[in-house]
């Protein structure tokens, strides 16, 4: 029963403002869709000096989903968990390779983790102990993918740069099939999310083969031409679609159509270098439901985000450095890129933790632990006295609003009791200076600013002159800060003059000001250039 | 069909009823009725022909009779009437003959229950001005007390109590013993005699002050009164009149101290207060007499905790106060603002439950702000008038409804009273349907520095006129400042013209956001950047279809396709520079008025790109109907004209037809600086029908302390007035300007203005009220019974007759 004492309605007539900085102005662009919200979203982190290029990234299906890194002659283990806490420091390492690791796979259980290296080996670690279990030897060249099939957890798939592609038995460390047909590197491959069997590769024989284990002497049943030599290939969760990624494009295919094309994603600048499933939540009309994208990335540091439901591009992003792989976890709560110079950019998401993913499933299965019964309040108890003040409102229910308390930043506070000096010192010391220019402009308004000026101590003073020497020549805030430097030097002309460090500002202050002069004078003659050429356009 | 409206709410203290569930509040000439609950208008007690002064309600003789609704009221006319305003009813008219400034009924408040049947005398106390004594008598010395017998309808006899220079405040004490006036330093208390007789010896006693005295109140049971004074202290006289009201004649003289009492003056003590920083305007002992309210021109109401000289606040009103009146309801009082509203406070918590808004007073700005247009803009569908205000707001005013809408607050600020004025809002327009507002404001720089100028676009809620913030612009022209703003007639471009010498067309970029509802979300970009010759761009205005934008450049008018951005043509030239500019409906007419030493009004044909006509006027406004081709400006009258011709008035409405420059009608008008015009469309529910016929378009005036009348330009008593008149007219104007245009060979034969011309047979034809129109206005249900009306209708024409024989 909860007591709810109705105020009667009054009315303010006076409001509380805080001193907020002028509102800068918004870009010219399309207002963000839910979509690139969705993406910019995830919170990022870097992962900074690993060495040499990310060849590869790759989730573990079971949750809370770690992730590996492939980069130089070691894999990283990531916990997901530990960088929303800011640590991105791996887990653990394996470096038990004697070359340049190409490519990762995760068991579909997480508990195994196959790793390929350029001499041609294929390892098999336990991710817990990361001792290598298995030695898969018998590429005679570098091994350049290597993945587990989602449905199978005992073979293993592999291909290199003998163009043969490999299909082994993990635990004989033996070799089931040998599929011959590529006629260059093969580059990539993926396995059926639907069938055990099902497999592609991707060559750079600008081919891409469906192999089936099921057919008789290691044909291949379908092959398209990608057109460039092929970098990437996934299946599409449907298991009925591929794309694949080379050149400048990302292609999807029509498997069950025969290998026809869908679309064509041309929207990278240059080579695509990975692509993944990547998936969201949409939200129409209340109810909600998983929607695929894939998610390309390319060496001009272009993520893109396509919707190859509408067959758009919903969503890009810049990266600083060339791309070189992308994961995204089975939850839709982290998405990792690795870069080419050993930085690996982790965005992570924040959200419900119990987002499950489709081809994971419960390993542990003790997922339901029964919780203790809760004991009735008896008056006896202290927290009797405390029931009911943290229920959440039921649908229906009548709420009392209490009026949200305005948060006064300490300037505001010190400007509400008249205190302009006081105010002014404050935010000056907090390093703001948006805030500062607008605490300035708000004493003007209040004619205190020029009072407050001749009042501030040495200290103080420096403190002002530092902050006009910085930013006195920004073009923002230029048309006050430089009226007010102006007045400053004029009033505490003798302060400064018996103060050395105050002289030091001003010598800072007068070499901004020279630069800008310079900055000036080059910006006139570039429109003395372009003035006439803009007449004679202007003519025409 | 005439509608005033605007009138101050805050002339004098306004009274609340026995149930304290009215509120009577002196309005001009009647007495307003309102709902305290709603805070909406019930009814109006209209006969006064000049301002009303005082309003007193019968306090009830018993619990029984606190439904009963009387009250006394007092005028500048020389009346004092009695009404019945539940009904509302005149019951009985006094006439005294003497401008009463005030009055106060000290006695029915100690008459007890069982006397009434005695019938007792019933004095008032009422402030007048002598008006014939002026021969003998110093001037100074022209406003009296006299005491009224309001029984017997007369001032007793020769009875003064005393003179003043200035019309001054009666103060009666809550329990009716005493009445007391401040006078300068100086305080006056007389006791109300006992006794109901005539010429009982009204004895007085006075205290003394160093400060000017402003404001006393009287404790309502002991024997305390308050003062405050112009520095803002507030003074407390304890036991006052202990030796000269004392009840038996024995003297007791003793001799004790009396801490703080002046000059021997007859007090046991006076204590001092000093919280006010300005002049002290209220003071109210609360009705328990545990504590006392103050406030001032600060605008914060003060509780005093009498015994202890604790403080509570109501702080930041924003307005200073003028009046704080207690309710017979202990839980409601209420506060007058100088801003013209009413704040009902919740008692003890003074939470502010209803305020019945009055229109805001003009904002007086500094100087050099002058000249930047009256911050007035129509909205001619919903007939609601935006006014900028004091406190940085545009206040939504309905003009059919006389009350005030709601309150947009332009700029991020609260306005204290008393500051020093820095930010000002300078000009605000509304589209055509009203659905979007842009102002712009000045913020005023501190020795050269921090200046800023802001360009704010606004779009309506769904109803009731909220406003939100779709776009800001700092420093649209730089740092000169605006000096028009104006809509496209469709609603999504804005023209912004500034004295830097440019001005800038405005697009609005709707985006509309599905989200839970429709949500539209504008946003204004620069679509065009205009210039001529560096000219300081003074005025700008869109042709009614929207195709031809009108930009004044000082004395030039230069004519833009705003889609395009494409200069089309420019228009002669005048003598100085335009302020205003207007398209004249769907005609191919502009009119163009500038002011300065050669004020003109100058009509302009679009067809011909030439001058059609123009008179030598300073235009105050110009509005023009949207689908008819005439306009109305209003005129200022040249200082030079006598005052005694237009008695007061000093301005004249002149509508004209684009075409003909011989105005279809005038009317003469007071307080037409700072004034402003605007045609409204008719939305026949809001508009009773005058003959079964709605009024095509409404005219609507507002003078320069923002009182209105709304009036059909096109009504036939309107026309009577104004042909009688037209010869007036021809003698005050009609002059070529020089031959450059060839217009004065046009326009040669028309007379020549001569200022000197002594026949200017101006008769005041501003419609006078007509009571036989409004007796009958109103719902039915509030409507007196018809025998009554009838006599009072009858009655009204009568007096019409009469004041015509005079």
């Amino acid at each position: 029963m909860a007591e709810i004492r109705a105020e009667e309605q009054t009315l303010a007539i006076s409001k509380t403002f805080l001193i907020k900085p002028k509102l800068k102005p918004k870009a010219r662009t399309l207002p963000q869709t839910p979509e690139s919200k969705y993406w910019s979203s995830f919170k990022s982190t870097q992962i900074p000096n690993l060495i040499s290029s990310i060849s590869s990234l790759s989730f573990s299906p079971s949750p809370p989903h770690p992730f590996a890194a492939a980069y130089s002659a070691s894999v990283s283990l990531f916990s997901p968990l530990s960088l929303s806490d800011g640590d991105v420091s791996p887990s653990s390492t394996i470096s038990s390779f004697s070359d340049v690791v190409s490519s990762i796979s995760f068991r579909s259980d997480g508990l195994l983790l196959a790793a390929s290296d350029l001499s041609g080996l294929v390892q098999v670690f336990d991710v817990k102990s990361r001792t290598p279990l298995r030695r898969l030897r018998s590429h005679t060249r570098p091994v350049r993918f290597v993945k587990y099939p989602v449905l199978d957890k005992l073979h293993l798939l592999s291909g290199g740069d003998d163009a043969v592609v490999k299909f082994w038995d993990v635990a004989g460390e033996s070799v089931v099939l040998d599929l011959m047909g590529h006629k260059d590197y093969v580059r990539c491959g993926d396995c059926s999310p639907v069938s055990p069997d099902l497999f592609v590769t991707g060559s750079y024989d600008h081919t891409v083969k469906v192999w089936d284990v099921r057919v008789e002497d290691s044909r291949s049943v379908l092959e398209v031409n990608h057109g460039k030599p092929v970098e990437d290939v996934i299946y599409l969760p449907s298991g009925g679609l591929i794309a694949t990624a080379g050149g400048n494009s990302v292609k999807i295919w029509d498997l069950i159509g025969g290998g026809r094309m869908v679309h064509s994603m041309e929207s990278h600048n240059k080579t695509v270098t990975s692509i993944c499933v990547g998936r969201i939540r949409k939200e129409n009309c209340g109810d909600e439901s998983m929607e695929d994208r894939i998610l390309s990335v390319g060496l001009d540091g272009y993520m893109k985000v396509f919707d190859y439901g509408n067959m758009k591009v919903t969503h890009s992003m810049r990266f600083p450095a060339p791309l070189m792989s992308v994961g995204f976890s089975p939850d839709c709560r982290t998405r990792v890129i690795g870069t080419s110079n050993g930085i690996i950019f982790a965005g992570r998401r924040k959200g419900k933790e119990n987002v499950e993913s489709g081809g994971g499933g419960n390993v542990l299965g003790f997922e339901s632990i029964s919780e203790p019964e809760r004991r009735g309040l008896r008056p006896t108890y202290f927290r009797y006295f405390h029931r009911g003040q943290s229920e959440k409102p039921v649908e229906g229910d009548y709420l009392v609003m209490r009026n949200k308390k305005v948060k006064l930043a300490e300037h505001d506070k010190l400007l509400k009791k008249f205190r302009h000096k006081d105010a002014l010192v404050s935010v000056l010391n907090k390093k703001n200076r948006e805030n500062v220019v607008a605490v300035m402009e708000e004493l003007v308004t209040r004619k205190k600013l020029l009072k407050c000026v001749s009042n501030l101590d040495a200290d103080e003073l420096g403190l002002l002159l530092t902050f006009l020497s910085k930013n006195a020549t920004m073009p923002r805030y230029s048309s006050l800060l430089m009226g007010l430097t102006e007045k400053v030097i004029e009033m505490r002309a003798e302060d400064i003059r018996s103060s050395d460090p105050l002289k030091g500002h001003i010598r800072n202050l007068k070499r901004s000001i020279e630069e800008e002069l310079r900055i000036q004078h080059s910006l006139q003659e570039i429109q003395g250039i372009i003035s006439p050429l803009l007449r004679i356009a202007g003519r025409r | 069909m005439m509608m005033r409206g605007g009138r101050s709410l805050v002339s004098s203290p306004p009274a609340f009823s026995n149930d304290a569930k009215k509120l009577l509040v002196c309005t001009s000439n009647t007495v307003s009725v309102f709902s305290t609950a709603t805070g909406l208008q019930i009814t109006s007690l209209e006969g006064h022909t000049a301002l009303v002064t005082s309003v007193v309600v019968v306090p009830p003789s018993s619990p029984a009779a606190k439904v009963l609704c009387y009250c006394w009221t007092a005028s500048l006319d020389g009346t004092i009437r009695y009404w019945d305003f539940s009904v509302p009813e005149l019951m009985k008219t006094i006439d005294i003959r003497v401008p009463i400034f005030n009055m106060v009924i000290p006695s029915f408040l100690d008459i007890p229950a069982v006397d009434k049947g005695k019938h007792q005398d019933l004095f008032a106390y009422v402030f007048t001005e002598d008006t014939k004594e002026t021969q003998e008598k110093t001037k100074a010395l022209r406003r009296q007390i006299r005491k009224c017998n309001l029984s017997k309808s007369r001032l007793v006899g020769r009875l003064i109590l005393g003179e003043t220079k200035k019309p001054e405040v009666l103060t009666v004490s809550p329990s009716g013993k005493f009445f007391g006036i401040r006078n300068k330093c100086k305080l006056h208390i007389w006791k109300v005699p006992d006794q109901g007789s005539e010429h009982a010896a009204v004895r007085k006693i006075t205290l003394h002050h160093t400060k000017k005295i402003t404001v006393i109140a009287f404790h309502p049971t002991q024997r305390v009164i308050a003062a405050g004074d112009v520095t803002g202290r507030i003074l407390t006289w304890r036991g006052f009149g202990n030796i000269a009201f004392a009840e038996n004649q024995k003297l007791i003289n003793i001799q004790e101290d009396k801490p703080g009492v002046r000059d021997n003056d007859d007090a046991d003590s006076c204590s001092t207060w000093h919280w006010h920083s300005a002049e002290v305007n209220v003071l109210s002992f609360s009705s328990d007499g545990a504590y006392l309210y103050s406030g001032g021109k600060e605008g914060v109401l003060v509780v005093w905790q009498l015994d202890t000289g604790k403080k509570k606040f109501l702080p930041r009103i924003g307005s200073p106060l003028l009046y704080f009146i207690d309710s017979p309801d202990p839980t409601l009082s209420a506060i007058s603002c100088a801003d013209n509203q009413i704040h009902l406070l919740k008692m003890p918590s003074m939470g502010i439950l209803k305020t019945i808004s009055g229109i805001k007073t003009p904002c007086c700005y500094p100087e050099m702000c002058k000249g930047l247009g009256n911050g007035i803009a129509f909205d001619q569908t919903a007939g609601l008038v935006a006014l900028r205000t004091e406190n940085y707001c545009i206040q939504f005013y309905s003009l059919f409804d006389d009350r005030g809408i709601s309150e947009v607050h332009v700029c991020e600020r609260n306005h204290q009273p008393g500051d020093d004025v820095t930010v000002i809002v300078t000009a605000v327009a509304l589209s055509v349907d009203g659905s979007l507002m842009s102002t712009s404001e000045v913020k005023l720089a501190e020795e050269g520095i921090g200046g800023l100028v802001c360009l704010k676009f606004w779009q309506a809620g769904s109803q009731n006129k909220e406003f939100s913030l779709s776009t800001i612009v700092y420093d649209p022209h730089r740092d000169a400042g605006i000096s028009a703003v104006t809509f496209h007639p469709s609603g999504n471009m804005v023209v912004s013209s500034s004295f830097g010498g440019d001005f800038k067309i405005w697009r609005c970029n709707n985006d509309i956001i599905q989200n839970d509802q429709m949500h539209q979300n504008f946003s204004w970009t620069c679509h065009a950047v205009g210039s001529y010759k560096k000219r300081p761009m003074t005025a700008a205005a869109f042709s009614a279809d929207g195709s031809v934008l009108a930009v004044a450049a000082e004395t030039l008018i230069t004519l833009w396709n705003p889609y395009k951005n494409v200069l089309l043509a420019v228009l002669g030239e005048t003598l100085t520079p335009i302020v205003n500019l207007s398209f004249l409906g769907k005609s191919d007419n502009l009119a163009a008025a500038s002011c300065g030493s050669n004020p003109q009004l100058s009509v302009w044909s679009m067809s011909k790109l030439s001058l059609s006509w123009s008179y030598k006027l300073c235009i105050e406004a110009v509005a023009s109907a949207v689908d008819s081709s005439s306009f109305a400006a209003l005129a200022l009258l040249p200082e030079s004209s006598n005052e005694t011709t237009f008695k007061g008035r000093d301005g004249v409405i002149l509508l004209y037809n684009a075409t003909n420059p011989v105005p279809t009608a005038i009317w003469s008008v007071k307080k037409a600086k700072g004034g402003a015009l605007g045609f409204l469309q008719v939305n026949p529910s809001s508009v009773e029908e005058v003959d079964g016929k709605t009024p095509e378009v409404l005219l609507a005036y507002m003078s320069g302390d923002h009182e209105y009348v709304v009036f059909d330009p096109y009504c036939k008593d309107a026309h009577e007035v104004s042909i009688s008149q037209k010869e007036g007219l021809s003698s005050l104007e009609l002059k070529g300007q020089g031959g450059q245009y060839g217009y004065a060979s046009i326009y040669g034969e028309l007379p020549e203005f001569d200022k000197k011309s002594p026949e200017t047979p101006w008769v005041p034809s501003f419609p006078s009220e007509r009571p036989w129109e409004t007796i009958f206005s109103g719902s039915s249900h509030n409507l007196p019974p018809l025998t009554k009306l009838c006599s009072a209708f009858l009655e009204s024409l009568l007096e019409k007759r009469t004041a015509a024989v005079e």
